[in-house]
């Protein structure tokens, strides 16, 4: 039975009136507790995810908390907690949209272990507000008061700890009830604890109630400090923008004794428009500023790196926080060593008006500058990824294993599939070393004469059932994440390495796509799709299939599927899989011809490899000529997809996954027509047929880097394929301009993209569909299905970012090492691809890296060449034309750089605190590279990359175990002699001191 | 601010009612003894006062009187302070004559009219409180009455709006809900033969969601005959304790 209540609000219009609104308020006597301890689930209609039972206490954060602090509340360590609406109200209204969803995600995500209770729909909890009574105080009442009542509904077997940052909430309600501890959010027990801690922390909650908490171990900040800048200076703010960094002063309101003199170098008044409640990552104590990136605005979507104002910030506020913490030790407390030399992630709550800095808090330290791991953390927060390590939960959902208890073929699954173990030749072509292996291939002459092709598809979503914990991480995490050294896999290793993976010689659940194709015209003749088992009998690698394709048979010795058998049956088995390779290159071969007749191009970019890759190697470097096989395998995978894409289509016209590449505008291609025109050669974009004709033709025979730049100008030019919903879009926008078909989707690799796994619960139905079977009500419907494409689209490009990131904190490293004045193999051969006012975009060849050459230095001095090649700086002028720019200095010599033209440079790293280090590229002579081992270079580059990687890896391991032995003896130190870790705050004040003191021009010389 | 979640994830609406739920009906029938026939009724804040009059002979122009059955006449106002802000004009505006028009074409078909021929029946309603779902209660109001003044129904007519939000349809309205802009819908419903007297929707809604929220309004004005059956019933036998059967 419902109670209604009023509620009158009073609100002000927009003329200035004040408008009274009554509005009804229904009350009920059960909600939703979700609790395990509830005495009755059925009454309080308990059919959400509940509260996991293993907790000490239950956790209820006041609006307040909520409000500032929701990522600490998103830890998955912490648990019990219990959001209660009035909460979830306030941040609704004065947070906005977009941190409310991120709280309705939190109480959606089966992961993590927190639960709304709907406190004002309930008659016991709700309480009117009181005449006079202020909003604040009010929430906070109706928060302690539910606290109360959920305390006794789960029959006081539960001690519940409300955190709060109001100071007289903690003294009015502090000691009322026994059971509902009240205390402050800065105590480190109310929860930042892990679990270590937690047994620690019910000593501290005994006594909490009434006791002023004693912070001794140190919380850093979870709290916010007010920094002001000194507004005597009014000019400050225009002479922040001049990068002759001048200095100014600001002071910290709670402690008037420090007064800090910094250097800026660009300004920051352009942050101010920030609102509060955005991540911002700190990229360290520092002087310099990225000055790239300026079109880009990082403000709303990506963390922003905030230049140094902030980090000054943190460094004051930090400061200023030992004044506001009571009883904390000041020397304890605030130790730089914390943050210095380390990335850390920090929040910005607030930005009030008249500050010049934001007030923030410190979330968490990424790792130690300059260190790897610390800067792959960096990479993953940049770009919003999250890979920690799958839970229990999720481990748990994973069929067994284990070689006591071996997986096997399910018999009911036998008799639904198609059993193909012993009538197909099964195989798969993968890179060598390769795990995850999503897809294999067969090919077979049919009784009446036709061909059959099959496409067979690791079956993932037999093992991951939809909303499945595995499931829900997933989607999440969308895609593997591969970085230049390592990997986050989507699925564990279980599904993705072991009982996905088509292996050898081992039973597997597969979806399969079968096409009965005439003997001779290769005319589709029937197409099948449908779940199969089969035994794949040779894991192949592309070598030894080009071997075998080109009848060479002595590669024989390399696959262990050979080995054993006896000379006949070798030969009679080899035979069989040499016509199979033999038979899909023709096949391929066909359906490629037909595809490129409808304008299929091959973009061959440096980019473009890495994304259409289809293997697991990263490899910004392609050899120049890629195996036959390589595209015999991609072609058979573009045709399942296209396939599959027209049957879910047909089946699903408004929800169905499918992938789209929009055409390009037309005058994005202007800079790539100049740049061949340049060379002589014509580019005609009008179409994906002509523009794919004309780059063929555009083939210097001299220099086979032109037609490759070429080629990843003209990606550059062209939009990214998206996924998208069918129901989102006309029809004619589905089509896909790189691989010219009328409708593209992925569905070859489940194992490594959600999306796919999307397109397999989508075909499954489109198959159940037509047998008139009942259909699973389990897919998604148009609305959620764009929602999703939006997140996959997301998560590929930051998959793209971090990957691309990674490739150049690698680079880095390894030059960082290098001296590049001595060593051979900083100086390489460039190709300049683009010119700029003052300098010229190159292409390193050799390392695959691409950068920018300054012409004219920072003293305004000119480059210029002597006879004999080497460059030198003097004053001059620079000049720019359409293909070329020329230099000229004062004494009259002049210098020009073409497009396309071969340079010499010196590689060297431009390091920074503040952001990741960048590579720094010098003309040194405007003659192509010489060396003695230049034809060595094109074969040479893929080796070196993944020695690249392996090198860096080295030598970091080493740097870490000396530092490990250095901190262990260090450690024993304080302990021996009690000392306390960190800086005193006499030293603090010396360093902001010496900073005042600093010469400007000296740190800034270089 | 952000703009108003009207159906949060648990399921329960801004005034805490859940999808189907309905607000608090209170009514009375007979609250003016002048009148032929009265009713007052209270559908969560939206009140609304309902008076008939006859059947009576045509007044006014005898042209006006049709020959085989009696002519309804509906008149809709509403107060000035029905709403947050105070109103211009209580009746005869356009949204005013438009609702006349559907109550009217709601009660010809359900008052037996052809048992009066060349007469009229006149009903007057007035809204005291707008919040939500006005015509469902003015609907509801003008049934008690004309049951009040013992005029012959084929069946009660009970009325109740429905919207449409995030793929589920709520019932009864109220104007928080009704101002949030989505499609809604009124429907009269004769709750016996399941017949429908009045159906009006101007938003749009996809078609195959409109079964949904016709389902869904059905319902409510299912519930809302049950609730008007008892008060009927409680009021003929308060009316035959005072009559001392």
């Amino acid at each position: 039975m419902l109670q209604k209540r009023e509620k009158v609000l009073l609100l002000r219009t927009f003329q200035g009136r004040t408008l009274r609104i009554v509005r009804e308020h229904y009350l009920r006597p059960s909600v939703p507790c979700n609790s395990p301890l509830c005495p009755q689930p059925a009454t309080c209609r308990n059919d959400g995810k509940l509260l996991s039972s293993d907790v000490t206490h239950y956790m209820i954060p006041d609006w307040k908390v909520v409000q500032d602090y929701l990522e600490i509340l998103e830890f998955p360590e912490l648990k019990g907690i219990i959001f209660m609406q009035t909460a979830c109200q306030t941040v609704q209204h004065q947070r906005g949209r977009r941190q409310y969803n991120k709280l309705r995600n939190l109480l959606r995500d089966a992961r993590h272990d927190c639960i709304l209770f709907a406190n004002e729909f309930q008659q016991f909890c709700y309480l009117p507000r009181e005449r006079g009574e202020s909003m604040e105080k009010w929430q906070t009442r109706s928060i302690y008061n539910a606290a109360v009542w959920y305390y006794h509904h789960c029959q006081d077997r539960m001690p519940i700890v409300m955190v709060t940052e109001d100071e007289e909430a903690i003294q009015q309600y502090g000691s009322e009830t026994e059971g509902v501890f009240v205390i402050s959010f800065k105590v480190p027990a109310s929860g930042v604890s892990s679990e270590k801690e937690r047994e620690g922390d019910r000593q501290t909650l005994k006594q909490a109630p009434g006791s002023e908490p004693s912070a001794q171990s140190p919380v850093w900040g979870l709290n916010s400090g007010t920094v002001r800048y000194d507004l005597r200076q009014s000019q400050t703010l225009t002479r922040l923008s001049h990068p002759g960094a001048p200095a100014f002063s600001f002071l910290c309101e709670k402690s008037e004794c420090a007064r800090l003199y910094l250097r800026l170098e660009r300004g920051i008044a352009s942050l101010q428009s920030i609102g509060p409640g955005i991540y911002i990552t700190i990229w360290q104590f520092s002087k310099t500023a990225r000055t790239k990136n300026k079109t880009q605005n990082p403000l709303l979507h990506r963390p922003l790196f905030l230049e140094l104002g902030a980090v000054y910030l943190l460094f004051v506020w930090c400061f200023s926080l030992t004044y506001l913490i009571p009883g904390a030790g000041l020397v304890d407390f605030f130790s730089l060593s914390f943050v210095q030399d380390f990335r850390v992630v920090v929040r910005i709550d607030s930005w009030e008006s008249t500050s010049v800095y934001p007030n923030g808090h410190f979330v968490r330290v990424l790792g130690r500058i300059g260190d790897l791991e610390g800067e792959i953390a960096t990479i993953l927060v940049e770009n919003s990824i999250s890979v920690v390590p799958f839970s229990e939960a999720q481990m748990c959902e994973m069929p067994v294993n284990t070689p006591g208890n071996p997986w096997k073929v399910s018999p009911e699954e036998e008799q639904e599939r198609q059993d193909l173990r012993e009538t197909h030749l099964v195989f798969s072509i993968d890179p060598k070393g390769c795990e995850d292996v999503d897809d294999a291939l067969s090919v077979r002459t049919l009784d009446n004469g036709h061909l059959e092709l099959g496409v067979h598809i690791a079956d993932v979503t037999h093992f991951v059932a939809p909303n499945s914990y595995i499931d829900i991480e997933a989607r999440t995490r969308a895609t593997t994440y591969y970085l230049a050294d390592r990997r986050y896999d989507m699925l564990p290793s279980t599904l993705s390495a072991d009982l996905c993976s088509l292996l050898g010689g081992v039973d597997r659940y597969a979806v399969s796509v079968m096409w009965e194709l005439d003997k001779t015209s290769y005319e589709i003749k029937k197409v099948w799709y449908g779940r199969t088992i089969i035994r794949s009998a040779y894991k192949l690698f592309y070598e030894a299939a080009q071997e075998l394709l080109d009848g060479n048979f002595n590669i024989v010795d390399d696959i262990p599927e050979f080995r054993d058998l006896d000379e006949k049956t070798r030969q009679a088995r080899l035979e069989e899989l040499a016509w199979a390779i033999g038979k899909l290159t023709d096949i391929a071969r066909h359906v490629r011809a037909k595809r490129d007749g409808c304008g299929a191009l091959e973009l061959e970019g440096v980019e473009v490899r890495v994304q259409l890759d289809e293997k697991k190697n990263i490899h910004d470097l392609i050899p120049k000529q890629p195996l036959e096989v390589h595209e015999t395998v991609a072609e058979c995978m573009i045709l399942a997809n296209h396939w599959v894409a027209k049957k879910i289509w047909e089946s699903f016209p408004h929800q169905a996954l499918l992938r789209q590449h929009p055409p390009p505008h037309q005058e994005f291609f202007s800079e790539l027509r100049e740049c061949a025109k340049a060379k002589g050669f014509f580019i005609d974009t009008r179409s994906n047929k002509t523009l794919a004709d004309s780059l063929d033709n555009a083939n210097d025979p001299n220099d086979p880097i032109v037609n490759r730049l070429l080629r990843s100008m003209a990606t550059q030019a062209m939009s990214n394929a998206l996924y998208f919903s069918t129901g989102s879009c006309a029809e004619e926008e589905f089509h896909h301009y790189g691989l010219a078909l009328d409708k593209y989707t992925h569905f070859t690799s489940p194992i490594r993209r959600y999306s796919d796994i999307i397109v397999h619960r989508l075909l499954m139905a489109a198959i159940s569909k037509d047998k008139k079977m009942e259909m699973k009500d389990n897919l998604f419907s148009n609305k959620d299905l764009e929602e999703l494409c939006r997140h996959i689209n997301n998560r590929n490009r930051a998959a793209q970012h971090s990957q691309k990131q990674s490739t150049e904190l690698f680079q880095c490293m390894y030059f960082k090492d290098k001296d590049p004045e001595n060593e051979e193999r900083c100086v390489s051969d460039g190709v300049i691809y683009s010119i700029r006012t003052n300098g010229v975009l190159l292409f390193i060849p050799r390392f695959g890296i691409k950068g920018a050459a300054y012409l004219k230095n920072k003293d305004g001095l000119v480059i210029s060449c002597t006879p004999d090649g080497r460059s030198e700086w003097k004053p001059g002028s620079l000049q720019r034309f359409q293909n070329k720019i020329t230099s000229t200095t004062t004494g009259g010599e002049s210098v020009t750089f073409h497009l396309f033209d071969h340079v010499t440079v010196r590689i060297s790293v431009q390091a920074s605190r503040c952001h990741s280090d960048t590579i720094r590229l010098e003309i040194i002579s405007n003659k192509p590279y010489m060396s003695p081992d230049t034809e060595l270079f094109h074969q040479s580059s893929l080796l070196l990359k993944s020695d690249l990687v392996k090198e860096v890896t080295r030598s970091v391991e080493e740097a870490q175990l000396a530092q490990e032995v250095k901190v262990n003896v260090i450690q024993e130190d304080y302990q021996k002699y009690c000392q306390t870790k960190g800086r005193s705050l006499y030293m603090l004040l010396e360093e902001i001191r010496d900073l005042a003191l600093l010469d400007v021009s000296n740190s800034y010389g270089m | 601010m952000a703009g108003l979640e009207l159906l949060s994830d648990q399921g329960y609406r801004v005034d805490g009612r859940r999808a189907g739920e309905l607000r608090k009906i209170q009514a009375r029938m007979g609250v003016f003894a002048q009148a032929d026939g009265s009713a007052y009724i209270e559908q969560g804040n939206t009140k609304a006062l309902a008076v008939v009059y006859g059947p009576h002979e045509i007044r006014g122009s005898r042209a006006r009187a049709l020959p085989d059955r009696a002519l309804v006449n509906c008149q809709y106002s509403s107060a000035t302070f029905s709403t947050g802000e105070r109103k211009r004009r209580p009746h005869g505006d356009r949204k005013s004559c438009e609702m006349g028009l559907q109550l009217r074409q709601t009660f010809e078909a359900a008052i037996l009219t052809q048992l009066h021929p060349r007469s009229q029946i006149d009903i007057y309603v007035q809204v005291l409180q707008a919040d939500g779902g006005t015509y469902a209660a003015c609907v509801n109001a003008a049934t008690l009455a004309v049951l009040d003044a013992g005029i012959p129904m084929r069946d009660f007519v009970c009325a109740c709006s429905a919207g449409f939000v995030d793929s589920t349809a709520l019932a009864d309205l109220s104007h928080v809900e009704e101002a949030a802009g989505g499609p809604q819908l009124a429907l009269a419903l004769l709750p016996a033969s399941g017949q429908l007297a009045l159906l009006e929707m101007d938003a749009r809604l996809h078609e195959d969601h409109l079964e949904q929220v016709l389902e869904a309004a059905a319902r409510a004005a299912r519930d809302v005959h049950t609730l008007l059956d008892r008060v009927v019933r409680q009021h003929v036998r308060e009316a035959s304790i005072l009559l001392g059967d």
